[in-house]
């Protein structure tokens, strides 16, 4: 068998068990039935090998890393998040956010589906070590930084639920009565928000910015030594280069605000900021600035992975994107009148007496 | 005076002007060069400001937190240790007993009117990773202001030299003549390489070198880039005519390249090294133990309870082994 079909056979075989999975979450999502979520983990788990053969074989025939062009960029991309969803199921059950991961996964490897595939030879820039440190670096800093979104956007639906008393704080408050015993069951298979408290995931947040930083930080600086030798300048504003610096700062908000006794969920929404950041470094540079190129004459730098398709591009970041911002509508808590019930706790405290 | 110090030395202040540093630098990327806004006096004025911030915060905070990091109270009242995150009241075990089975610490022992005061503590310089970032973050800035101003004051520098083949160039006292340039292909016809080759003649030294993308050189303080080259020539005729170098001296780089790896390390320092204190106050029956970190809590905790669980269950066996002897 030809090693490039190898490589289209185990790339294929992921994009079709990430579609169906992310049926299976989404299904999860609406019925609630454990079973579906348990199903797409394992269909998940198998897609990922699957891609790990892809993009093994591809560096290997292609004999460069597989994060060169757009089509092993994304590729790559998803490959990570998949990645970083497994090993978050290692320890705990965080089965249900593939809800969100399988279908962000699968948007990744179809877009990279509808790029051109052949293996591009190393153009002169790109003949360095730093591509080997450089682009794999900054790509796992994005994936750190989509869990902490995750994990900030389910600390604010569940913050949301709990002030609008439609959810009680996690199992590790034991509760003795049997008419909330009875409501914990019927909440039981709401799955992260159920299962995890707020500090869990603002905890989740927090480490996965812990490791995000510094990685985004050492991408910075590598990014940085490899311009200075290949255009004769460590920064010169190029729009990746800004954009990384504003993912950065808006994370150095992020860590700043812990250390002060600001409310978690403001922490919640920087981070979520900060992923916004990330899209816009990582998608919104190569795929919105050339449309602007006619009007404001804007560089559109020196990445050569954002190459082609400009078109699906950008439908693929303003997707992102809106998807992103729509989840963030969505945690708003509802007008004052809502809010000034009581508390979860009380409310289901009071619900046997009625 | 103490107003401005303590605006500028306050997180909100800081958070502020990072804020508007962002909406600056997110409106730049819409403009070709970058000069229109990251040269602009708004833009510089903000950064300024941050530097300030940045020094003036760790220049209050880092004295007091020396002093309270390396000389902690060791003789604590009790309402301190019951104000704790951790603290326990822990009877039938001795504080030496607990001190020989906790691993790895160095105990600072201090004794008043019959009970024994013990301290130990880890992971110092946690508490010190902001500051160290801030110092590198600074060290960067000035690496940057040398670099912009050292690069004014060089008349090499920031020059593009275009050298016609098997011609030289005159710079500061040496001479470099392009010897030749060569173009290769890929099997596809894509470009593999540009390889520039370059005589430097200086006095009685010559030697010969290889300029290439990701290849500058450097000689006496100037670093030559490979910038362009005559692509008619290579088109028509596989040779290039001129070769253009772009001539660069920063000296401002090596502070930058410091800076950048101080910052990186107090970063990696404060995110990762947790400050755990831990405070016993004892007589012979029982002892009041109080414990803190700034940060992983829950694990240094649990460590505490470990230990615990262990002592008791010794202090049990013993009771077992001193009943039947009776």
């Amino acid at each position: 068998m030809d090693i490039a079909a190898l490589e289209q056979l185990g790339f294929e075989i992921a994009l079709g068990t990430y579609l169906i999975s992310s049926i299976l979450f989404i299904l999860y999502f609406s019925t609630k039935k454990r079973r579906l979520a348990e199903m797409g983990f394992t269909l998940v788990a198998f897609g990922f090998a699957f891609q790990t053969l892809a993009l093994a074989t591809r560096w290997f025939y292609a004999g460069h890393p597989p994060w060169v062009n757009t089509y092993e960029v994304m590729s790559f991309f998803a490959w990570t998040i998949v990645g970083a969803y497994l090993i978050l199921n290692v320890r705990s059950d965080y089965r249900s956010v593939g809800t969100l991961v399988a279908p962000l996964a699968f948007a990744t490897l179809g877009f990279a589906s509808l790029q051109p595939t052949n293996p591009t030879p190393l153009i002169p820039a790109l003949q360095s070590v730093w591509l080997l440190i450089h682009v794999p670096i900054v790509i796992l800093s994005y994936c750190a930084f989509f869990i902490a979104f995750v994990a900030s956007v389910l600390y604010l639906f569940k913050d949301k639920q709990l002030s609008e008393g439609r959810l009680m704080e996690g199992p590790h408050q034991p509760r003795d009565s049997s008419a909330n015993a009875t409501r914990a069951v019927s909440h039981e298979p709401i799955g992260v928000l159920g299962k995890f408290s707020l500090d869990q995931l603002d905890d989740l947040a927090y480490k996965s910015v812990a490791v995000g930083f510094p990685l985004l930080t050492i991408g910075i600086i590598t990014g940085a030594i490899w311009a200075e030798a290949a255009w004769g300048s460590y920064w010169s504003w190029d729009p990746k280069e800004t954009w990384s610096l504003i993912t950065w700062l808006v994370f150095l908000i992020y860590l700043h605000a812990r250390t002060q006794n600001w409310s978690s969920s403001l922490a919640a929404y920087i981070a979520s900021f900060g992923f916004l950041s990330v899209i816009c470094t990582f998608l919104g540079v190569g795929y919105v600035l050339p449309f602007l190129e006619t009007y404001f004459s804007v560089s559109t730098g020196l990445h050569g992975y954002v190459g082609g398709g400009v078109v699906a591009g950008t439908v693929f970041f303003c997707g992102i994107l809106g998807f992103v911002l729509l989840l963030l509508f969505a945690t708003r808590k509802k007008p004052p009148s809502a809010t000034e019930a009581p508390p979860a706790e009380e409310s289901t405290e009071a619900a046997p007496a009625h | 005076m103490n107003f401005a110090i303590k605006l500028l030395t306050s997180t909100k202040f800081a958070v502020a002007t990072i804020a508007v540093i962002i909406l600056l630098s997110a409106v730049g990327t819409f403009y070709p060069g970058g000069d229109v806004v990251f040269g602009s006096w708004p833009f510089l004025v903000f950064i300024g400001l941050l530097a300030l911030s940045t020094a003036l915060c760790s220049l209050t905070r880092v004295v007091p937190l020396w002093r309270g990091v390396m000389h902690p109270p060791i003789e604590v009242s009790d309402q301190f240790l019951q104000k704790l995150p951790y603290h326990a009241n822990i009877s039938g075990v001795t504080a030496s007993q607990f001190k020989a089975h906790w691993k790895g610490y160095k105990w600072h022992e201090a004794s008043s009117s019959g009970t024994t005061f013990l301290f130990a503590q880890k992971g110092r310089i946690g508490r010190f990773g902001p500051h160290i970032a801030h110092f590198g973050a600074l060290i960067l800035l000035l690496g940057v202001a040398v670099g912009a101003a050292y690069g004014y004051a060089n008349p090499y520098s920031n020059k593009i030299a275009v050298i016609p083949e098997g011609s030289s160039l005159q710079v500061d006292g040496f001479t470099l003549q392009l010897n030749g340039f060569n173009v290769s292909y890929y099997d596809n016809g894509a470009v593999r390489d540009y390889r520039a080759t370059v005589t430097l003649i200086d006095g009685n030294q010559v030697q010969t070198r290889d300029i290439t993308v990701n290849g500058p050189i450097t000689y006496r303080g100037l670093t030559f880039y490979l910038y362009g080259y005559d692509s008619n020539g290579v088109i028509e005729s596989g040779k290039a005519s001129w070769v253009a170098f772009q001539i660069k001296s920063d000296a401002g780089v090596p502070l930058v390249w410091l800076g950048a790896v101080v910052t990186l390390a107090g970063i990696m320092v404060s995110l990762y090294v947790s400050h755990k204190r831990i405070w016993m106050k004892g007589s012979n029956e029982s002892i009041l133990l109080g414990a803190i970190s700034n940060k992983s809590s829950a694990r240094f905790f649990r460590d505490i309870d470990i230990v615990r669980t262990e002592l008791k269950d010794r202090a049990q066996e013993r009771d077992v082994a001193g009943s039947k002897e009776i």
